[in-house]
């Protein structure tokens, strides 16, 4: 009955304001994403994403990130480390957690964040030698 | 006693020409005597008798191919490329050594020619490598050039499996020079340019037939001021260039005309550069100045103009260098000779400068009132001084060298400072019998000579004629006095010069020498020094010390010996090309261009005005000396006139007309008036004459541009191994 | 002698105009067919460049030819200049082509010695 009233969708939007903190953590939300979702927590990567699944949206838009908290408004999509990019496109269905085939070394290095356009962006430099080598004063 | 060297005594030449056939540009003394008509080629030319047949070719433009045969070196004969057939005689006859005799009828492109060259071509391949493609030589390539030209088209080698091709050692000749002694065809050019030209007996051949072997005899290293010279007389890639080696094809250079400027002598070069690179320095045909020859030093210390350059202005900023832009410098520069009053500012030239850049310095600082200009190495003011220019020019010319019989030297040695006058000295003394006499201390002169001292006194000596000496002088018929600049630069400078100037003018009286014979020779080793003295430059380091000014300019200064601690307070500008002595102590450096980077007169020792092209750009932001200064002449406020460097000439041609007129010798005079403004009185000091260079590891390293070679710092390294082993 | 030179005016077969008044009337329909289309043109060209600051210097290209007395030679300016606002109207032009009436930010290259010499040129 609530349904065919369409209440639910009443009762599910303050759901979701409350899931968000109430009203001002809404609109904090909102600013810093557009959108105002909520679902379950899958899990927390060590740079501070959160993971969220919601099934009740369809397919595409049922999982998504939402950025650290100390990135502000300057996150992008390649903050999102390679273990959960997986999931998150869903080439697998298991977080990483939970994943036993996930490959584990020591020498892997840390996921960085892609640099271009700030001050750390790679630069390519010339290794030949001059042709003419200057004088440097003592 | 034994001039010419064994190996022609030993007939290993077959030689039967003597003198005759070497090429002297000197003009013979003698009338000609009466011409033979040959035919070559049915074309009639009339010759000198003891000519060769190679020779009246030329003469009509019929070139005929040799290895061996080289104009400037005795005829060896051993290649036989040049056989040619000549009517009436069963076999051919080399044409190298072969003098005409009346009515020869010669064929150079007949049957027999073309096959005997054919056959010698084959002999020839049999047993050298086929390795053009990674051979240095190759594009340059005599073997190349006339196997194509004159070889036979068809091998008929067919034994792809033979293994007796000839292979042979190569040899360790030192720093300069890579040998591949496979390649060797035993033309022995070499050999007879170390021990006729370079006067270093160290080359020479060992076994015979297919044996055969040029090398050095014992484990020992090629080293001479002129060893370069063999790379270029090899006519394969046996002996090719170190530093050069594998780094570019002539076809890919661009080859710029210049003149060296590493010694006075002013020797004719080629700079070969490719992409804004100097890769290597060739010799340029100058039959007045260097002939064909170029000393190592010119030749090989080009890699010392890729190093230790200065790049960007730079400026004493808490106080230590550091690069500005141009403008910064060029203010701070300006704001210095602004400030500093007339009489207490100063330039020092140094040995690289060129005449524009020297006049544009000079009308700079007598537009600010001054005329503290003063040269590197000093030259006496008293007397003359530098009005007139008998004193400080090779008054006699260079190639005139070779019309002397007797040459005194006086404190200098032409084998390092001009290698290219010791070649003439040499030559003379093997084919005219000249008499060679040195007063300074004992060098090797690469040939005998009769050292009369090394005390000043013996100038005196001999002007008064109580030295045993003066015998000798009285009979010769040209006598040559060759003075050192160096010694002008002792405390006694103005009394050599006057005793020397006396001592000329008393042989020049008994002289009967040939018109315009000019007795009193400077020889130079500053290639700046002749044109900066005759745009005058007259003060000397001395004064300016006891000037203490407040604003020193230096205009490639390097090799004064000019300290910090002499200046204290002075504000020092350095212009020049590298970083060496004078960038070290000063406040303000202007990046100017090294000589193969611009287009710049000097004047040779001879007095002889001539151009250096630009090959490449200024690297970096170094930009033309005299650019820089009437830049700077801006900045200060007073303005000089000239804006191109047509104008910069227009200048010199106001102030010295022949520094413009390129390639001719402006002759000096007032030889009597000189001397009558001698200094008369005075003594001579009492310490000997010294030199600067005495040995070959002294010859290598003598300016910027050499000591910031790599190559001459090895062969520096190289002599003194050398001399160490042999002890 | 004077007299065998005698100065006429010289007859000449016109292009368009007859005389100055036609020819002046030519030029100011141009410029009016150009001051009219400018909006258009900073529409459809989506140029950097406000209409005042295009009209301006539509004046100032047609002042640049104000000393232009001959008339065969103001008829042939006519001429290009329609057939200029032909090419820009069509969009047959490109944007750079039409800012290149706009040059004045390009750097000029230096003249006098000095400023060659801080600058590197020779």
């Amino acid at each position: 009955m609530a349904k065919f009233f369409g209440v639910d969708k009443v009762v599910r939007f303050f759901q979701i304001v409350r899931d968000n903190g109430g009203i001002r953590g809404s609109l904090r939300a909102l600013y810093r994403r557009d959108e105002l979702k909520s679902g379950t927590l899958i899990g927390e990567d060590k740079y501070g994403n959160r993971y969220f699944e919601n099934n009740m949206h369809f397919y595409g838009r049922n999982r998504w990130v939402e950025y650290a908290d100390h990135v502000g408004l300057d996150y992008n999509a390649s903050q999102v480390p390679p273990e959960w990019f997986g999931w998150l496109h869903y080439k697998t269905d298991l977080p990483p957690y939970k994943d036993p085939s996930r490959p584990n070394y020591k020498w892997m290095l840390d996921h960085t964040e892609n640099m271009t356009g700030t001050r750390d962006a790679y630069m390519p430099y010339s290794t030949t030698r001059p042709k003419i080598e200057a004088w440097k004063p003592k | 006693m034994l001039r010419l060297p064994l190996i022609r005594a030993a007939g290993l030449s077959g030689c039967r020409l003597g003198a005759t056939g070497l090429h002297t540009t000197a003009s013979k003394l003698q009338a000609p005597p009466e011409q033979i008509e040959v035919f070559i080629d049915d074309i009639p030319v009339l010759v000198d008798p003891g000519t060769t047949v190679l020779q009246a070719a030329a003469k009509i433009g019929v070139e005929i191919p040799r290895f061996c045969y080289h104009e400037r070196l005795a005829v060896a004969g051993n290649c036989r490329m040049c056989l040619v057939e000549i009517e009436k005689q069963i076999k051919p006859v080399a044409a190298c050594a072969m003098p005409v005799m009346k009515g020869w009828r010669v064929k150079t492109n007949s049957d027999l020619t073309r096959k005997a060259r054919e056959g010698v071509m084959e002999f020839l391949l049999v047993n050298h490598p086929l390795d053009c493609p990674i051979c240095d030589q190759g594009g340059e390539c005599d073997l190349q050039d006339q196997s194509m030209a004159f070889g036979n088209d068809r091998s008929r080698f067919v034994d792809i499996n033979f293994s007796g091709k000839r292979a042979v050692e190569d040899k360790d000749v030192g720093p300069l020079i890579k040998t591949v002694m496979t390649r060797c065809i035993h033309c022995t050019r070499c050999i007879r340019f170390a021990s006729e030209v370079a006067g270093v007996d160290d080359l020479g051949t060992t076994g015979r037939g297919s044996d055969m072997q040029v090398g050095t005899y014992v484990e020992k290293m090629f080293l001479s001021e002129l060893s370069g010279n063999v790379i270029d007389l090899c006519p394969v890639g046996a002996l090719t260039s170190k530093p050069y080696a594998f780094v570019a094809r002539p076809w890919e250079t661009r080859r710029t005309d210049s003149i060296d400027v590493l010694d006075a002598v002013g020797s004719n070069i080629v700079v070969s550069t490719r992409s804004g690179e100097v890769l290597r320095v060739l010799p340029r045909l100058n039959e007045e100045i260097n002939e064909e020859w170029l000393s190592d030093k010119s030749r090989f210390a080009c890699d010392g103009l890729k190093r230790q350059r200065l790049l960007t202005p730079m400026m004493k900023v808490d106080s230590k260098l550091q690069p500005v832009e141009w403008e910064d410098a060029l203010v701070a520069a300006s704001r210095a000779l602004q400030q500093a009053p007339a009489t207490k500012i100063a330039a020092v030239t140094g040995k690289l400068a060129d005449a524009e850049a020297l006049i544009s310095l000079k009308d700079l600082f007598n537009k600010l009132g001054s005329e503290t200009l003063a040269t590197e190495q000093p030259f006496p003011k008293d007397g003359a001084g530098i009005d007139l220019r008998s004193s400080y020019i090779m008054n006699n010319k260079i190639a005139g060298i070779e019309e002397a019989d007797v040459v005194v030297l006086i404190g200098t040695n032409p084998r390092f400072e001009a290698p290219l006058v010791n070649t003439r000295l040499r030559k003379s003394y093997l084919h005219r019998e000249q008499t060679i006499a040195l007063i300074g201390p004992e060098v090797d002169l690469t040939y005998e000579y009769e050292h009369l001292g090394d005390s000043a006194e013996v100038i005196s000596q001999l002007k008064n004629g109580t030295h045993p000496f003066c015998a000798t002088l009285k009979n010769a018929k040209a006598p040559l006095i060759i003075l050192g600049a160096e010694q002008l630069g002792r405390s006694d400078g103005s009394k050599i010069l006057a005793e020397t100037q006396a001592l000329a003018a008393s042989l020049g009286k008994t002289v009967q020498a040939p018109e315009n014979w000019k007795v009193l020779n400077v020889l130079h080793s500053n290639a700046s020094q002749v044109a900066a003295l005759d745009l005058g430059y007259g003060s000397s380091l001395a004064e300016i010390k006891a000037q203490n000014p407040q604003v020193l300019f230096l205009l490639g200064a390097d090799d004064a010996d000019i300290k910090r601690e002499d200046f204290p307070n002075t504000f020092i500008i350095y212009l020049g090309s590298h970083g060496d002595q004078g960038a070290c102590i000063a406040d303000v450096v202007l990046p100017g261009a090294a000589y193969t980077e611009k287009n710049a007169s000097y004047v040779n020792t001879e007095g002889r005005a001539q151009q250096t092209g630009t090959a490449v750009n200024p690297p970096g932001m170094a930009r033309p000396d005299w650019k820089i200064i009437r830049a700077l002449s801006e900045f200060i406020g007073v303005r000089l006139p000239y804006d191109t460097i047509h104008d910069v000439r227009g200048r010199l041609e106001q102030v010295a007309p022949h520094l413009v007129r390129y390639g001719d010798i402006e002759p000096a005079n007032y030889f009597a008036q000189a001397l009558e403004l001698a200094k008369k009185t005075g003594s001579f000091a009492s310490d000997p004459l010294e030199l600067k260079q005495k040995t070959l590891d002294e010859f290598f390293m003598t300016d910027v541009v050499s000591r910031a070679s790599p190559t001459m710092a090895k062969c520096v390294q190289a002599v003194i191994k050398q001399r160490q082993a042999q002890l | 002698m004077a007299s065998a030179v005698r100065t006429v005016r010289r007859q000449v077969r016109p292009i368009l105009s007859i005389d100055q008044p036609e020819a002046r009337s030519r030029v100011l329909n141009l410029y009016k067919a150009w001051y009219r289309q400018i909006p258009f043109i900073v529409q459809d060209y989506h140029i950097p460049k406000s209409v005042i600051q295009c009209r301006k210097k539509l004046r100032e290209e047609f002042l640049k030819n104000a000393h232009v007395r001959d008339i065969r030679a103001i008829d042939l300016l006519v001429i290009k200049g329609q057939m200029e606002l032909k090419e820009t109207v069509e969009i047959w032009k490109q944007k750079g082509t039409l800012m290149n009436y706009f040059k004045e930010t390009e750097e000029k290259k230096p003249t006098d010695f000095l400023s060659k010499f801080l600058s590197g040129h020779d």
